[in-house]
């Protein structure tokens, strides 16, 4: 799936793991090359967003005129799923909140507004917790740290972000920090410790101060196991296997609930709801660019479609994350992430020719231009893949010599990246891994407030999807603080509205207004959004029963 | 631990389409695939039982029986490399849970054992059949994990199951419908409810909470 052209120049696999082990073993390590760099020339030449050819301008909907990624836009200004007739006769069930998508930050704001009296509805497209949050690997932000204060956080958010972010917004995220930590503990969270019980925290790339709190390289797991058991064990009621594919909206063309997609019943439920949260998380499965990704396998950006249709303001949709050390070798884990942990704790990264060519620690917007800089120009690691389709390309992580410097540390603090080399045959201690940048975050997301409320009334979005605390780039750790602060938030405050309204109508008029805006602007209707799920899978031409494998017994939708 | 990928890099021959069976189709694909991964490559849908693709999120689990063997294992299709000859099935129970608990209800950590007990009455059933450990793809010891439990060590039982994903493989398995899994997780939950108070947090939420700490978002550094 590698983007690049490979250089024709380019070493191979073999000869440039003789490289890395010559330069291993030579008395003066790795030669560091070009360390000091223009960052600003970098970036512009090399990192994905500074493609032109991948820029456009929206042509309908609130952001008309607004620069956005040309996949990004080919979802916002698609065809709806759904026709006047697929509603008649749908089953319709009523609510006070309906959370959309069953992540960390859906998870959060549907336990605040269960626990304030609220009658709620959480529909997920997958199974509770399949998610970007179970994935997270390196931690949560919060100032705890003697020394360290909310101001100083505040000061490295926007910074990171570019000068563009949300100055209220991140005010709040980070005066939320240790109190979101208070509540995850609470619901039986558990985090690394030091002998006296006190939190550990390590720095990440771009904080001032040791601020990332974590348990193991497992945080992402931790939290959304105890989420999902606090959920489950909730008065919350929980849809599995329940995607949504429009939202509804009343006279006055506020947010009145969603269109749900059963996947196991394979029909159309219609809720109705007095407030709706969004929580769809991220867009790595669209494969910008064709890259891989750290994504899970539902995070196709829905989220930005229902709100955008709706009439909800976007920003900062040609901004996204692209971690720099994503697994490029073995094929069937391309894409994974290996934790920025490593980096922290002191992992070279080492081009084909044996050299360190970026400060390692420099943000990743840094990093990944850089790996992709030496691919290339020739100095990249190369290889083809096993089924001779795809050329693989990238550099290596150097875990080898951070086990000979601290003896064991793998296995104690990353037992997740040693058991993901054991699957693949490879024994991190001993051979590097080859990695390359993968698409790994959504900058920008739906505009909100401080209680995640979107621009139309009755709608939050909080979590990935929503945008404007990250700016322009996002520091590691910021992300799980977000989803939990701001879905606290939205669940508390959605509260609240359900005694100010009712809707007298329902409709699905803002579709029809859609399509008329797309007509006129001559736009293709060809594609049909929310993707729901990527390609590859086959998900429509599965719904499509004609095109369903005949000799099939069952169906990889609903096992039916 | 040798890594055998050199030979696959480097000479094309090597490369290997295998032919297996996936709920009951016969599939050809690249041995470098997973088995979700050689479903797509085939041709055939699939939506449920696909997760975060990496591992940690438990939606995938497959049985599966090996050329050379008429055992059959539990595993993570995502994670599991396709071989020739391999017969794979995709799990289709999906239990609901049979237990239901809020920490919030448990007064004090006095109170944890005798709520234990109360929550999971089956869990002193526990036949020590070993169907758990087998059934368990992360290779974890939920038979003990589950055994330390009854004994009221819940800090010591919550540790064997930090790599759980809740795959619930270890659930299906279990004669006594003992829920090993949400033992476990009981286990780590009532660990951190009760027991965790660090102290650079606490010392941290008061002075946010006195306004000793605030932040001014003009003032830059
Ligand atoms: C591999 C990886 C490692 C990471 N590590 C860190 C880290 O160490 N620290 C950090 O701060 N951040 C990290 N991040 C980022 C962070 O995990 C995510 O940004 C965050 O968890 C997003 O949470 P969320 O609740 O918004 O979305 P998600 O957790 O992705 O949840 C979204 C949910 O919505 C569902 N959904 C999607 N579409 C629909 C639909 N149409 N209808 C119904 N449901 C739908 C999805 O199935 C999913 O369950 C990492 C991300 C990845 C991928
Ligand atoms: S302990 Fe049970 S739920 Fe957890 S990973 Fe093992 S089999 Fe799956
Ligand atoms: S399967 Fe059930 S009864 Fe058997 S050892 Fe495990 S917990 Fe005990
Ligand atoms: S898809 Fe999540 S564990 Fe396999």
């Amino acid at each position: 799936m590698s983007q690049n052209k490979v250089m024709s120049g380019s070493i191979s696999y073999q000869q440039a793991l003789g490289n890395y082990h010559l330069q291993k073993q030579s008395l003066e390590g790795f030669p560091a090359v070009e360390l000091s760099i223009d960052e600003k020339q970098l970036l512009k030449e090399f990192h994905p967003d500074h493609r032109h050819e991948t820029i456009t301008e929206l042509q309908v909907g609130p952001n008309k005129g607004d620069r956005c990624h040309k996949q990004i836009a080919d979802v916002l200004q698609a065809d709806s799923r759904i026709d006047a007739a697929d509603l008649a006769g749908t089953r319709i069930r009523e609510t006070d909140v309906l959370v959309i998508g069953g992540g960390g930050a859906g998870c959060a704001a549907a336990l605040m507004a269960a626990e304030a009296g609220a009658k709620v509805i959480l529909a997920t497209k997958l199974k509770l917790g399949d998610s970007n949050t179970v994935m997270a690997e390196g931690g949560i932000q919060a100032s705890i740290e003697k020394g360290d204060t909310p101001q100083s956080h505040y000061n490295d958010t926007f910074k990171a972000g570019h000068q563009s972010g949300n100055k209220k917004l991140i005010k709040k995220l980070v005066m939320d920090g240790p109190e979101t930590i208070r509540w995850l503990i609470q619901q039986g969270m558990q985090f690394d410790l030091n002998e006296f019980g006190d939190l550990l925290t390590r720095k990440a790339g771009g904080t001032s101060a040791n601020r990332v709190v974590y348990f193991r390289d497992y945080t992402g797991l931790e939290m959304m196991r105890v989420l999902r058991e606090a959920v489950k064990n909730s008065d919350v009621d929980v849809w599995d296997y329940s995607p949504a594919v429009e939202l509804l909206s009343n006279e006055s063309g506020h947010c009145a609930g969603a269109i749900i997609s059963s996947l196991q019943e394979c029909r159309y439920v219609q809720i109705k709801a007095k407030t709706v949260i969004i929580a769809t998380g991220g867009i790595g499965r669209i494969h910008l660019n064709q890259f891989p990704t750290s994504n899970h396998f539902g995070a196709t950006g829905d989220g930005l479609v229902l709100a955008y249709r709706l009439g909800a303001k976007l920003r900062d949709l040609d901004s996204f994350q692209y971690h720099p050390t994503g697994v490029a070798y073995p094929q069937h884990l391309s894409g994974t992430l290996i934790t920025e942990g490593l980096r922290s704790s002191g992992a070279f990264i080492i081009n084909a020719l044996g050299e360190r060519f970026v400060n390692e620690l420099k943000p990743r917007d840094i990093v990944a231009a850089a790996i992709i800089r030496e691919c290339q120009e020739g100095r990249g690691v190369v290889g083809d893949s096993a089924d001779g389709k795809n050329v693989m390309q990238g550099v290596w992580l150097d875990t080898p010599s951070l086990e000979a410097r601290k003896p064991g540390i793998l296995k104690k603090r990353f037992p997740k990246l040693v058991q993901l080399g054991l699957k693949s045959k490879i024994d991190i201690t001993q051979t590097p891994m080859l990695i390359y940048p993968t698409l790994h975050y959504q900058n920008g997301g739906v505009v909100i407030d401080e209680n995640g409320r979107s621009t139309i009334a009755g709608l939050y979005c909080v979590g990935e999807v929503s945008g404007g605390i990250h700016g322009r780039n996002r520091l590691m750790g910021n992300a799980l603080l977000e989803i939990i602060s701001f879905g606290r938030r939205a669940g508390a405050r959605a509260v609240k509205d359900r005694k100010t309204r009712g809707h007298k109508q329902i409709t699905i008029d803002h579709i029809s207004n859609l399509r008329r805006e797309l007509m006129q602007n001559n736009m293709p209707m060809t594609s049909k959004s929310p993707l729901l799920f990527p390609e590859y899978a086959q998900f429509d031409s599965a719904k499509n029963s004609t095109a369903r494998n005949s000799s099939s017994t069952f169906c990889g939708v609903c096992d039916q | 631990m040798n890594h055998n990928l050199n030979d696959k890099q480097t000479n094309k021959k090597n490369e290997n389409e295998v032919s297996l069976s996936i709920n009951g189709q016969p599939i050809t694909a690249p041995d470098s695939l997973s088995v979700i991964q050689a479903l797509w490559h085939a041709g055939y849908p699939r939506v449920k039982g696909v997760g975060c693709l990496d591992g940690v999120c438990g939606s995938c689990s497959v049985m599966v029986r090996r050329a050379d063997s008429s055992e059959i294992k539990m595993e993570l299709g995502c994670q599991l490399l396709i071989e020739d000859g391999m017969d794979v099935f995709f799990s289709v129970f999906e239990l609901p849970p049979q237990h239901n608990y809020e920490l919030s209800r448990i007064n004090t950590s006095w109170d944890v054992q005798t709520e234990f007990h109360k929550i999971f009455p089956e869990a002193e059933k526990c036949r020590h059949c070993n169907g758990c450990n087998k059934a368990c793809p992360k290779g974890i010891d939920v038979e003990s994990g589950v055994e330390l439990a009854v004994k009221g060590r819940f800090r010591e039982s919550g540790e064997l199951f930090v790599e759980c994903v809740m795959c619930n493989l270890c659930m299906t398995g279990c004669p006594e419908f003992i829920d090993p899994n949400h033992v476990g997780l009981f286990a780590r939950r009532v660990t951190g409810y009760f027991h965790t108070r660090p102290s650079n947090l606490i010392n941290q939420l008061e002075a946010i909470r006195t306004g000793q700490l605030d932040v001014d978002i003009e003032e830059q550094s």
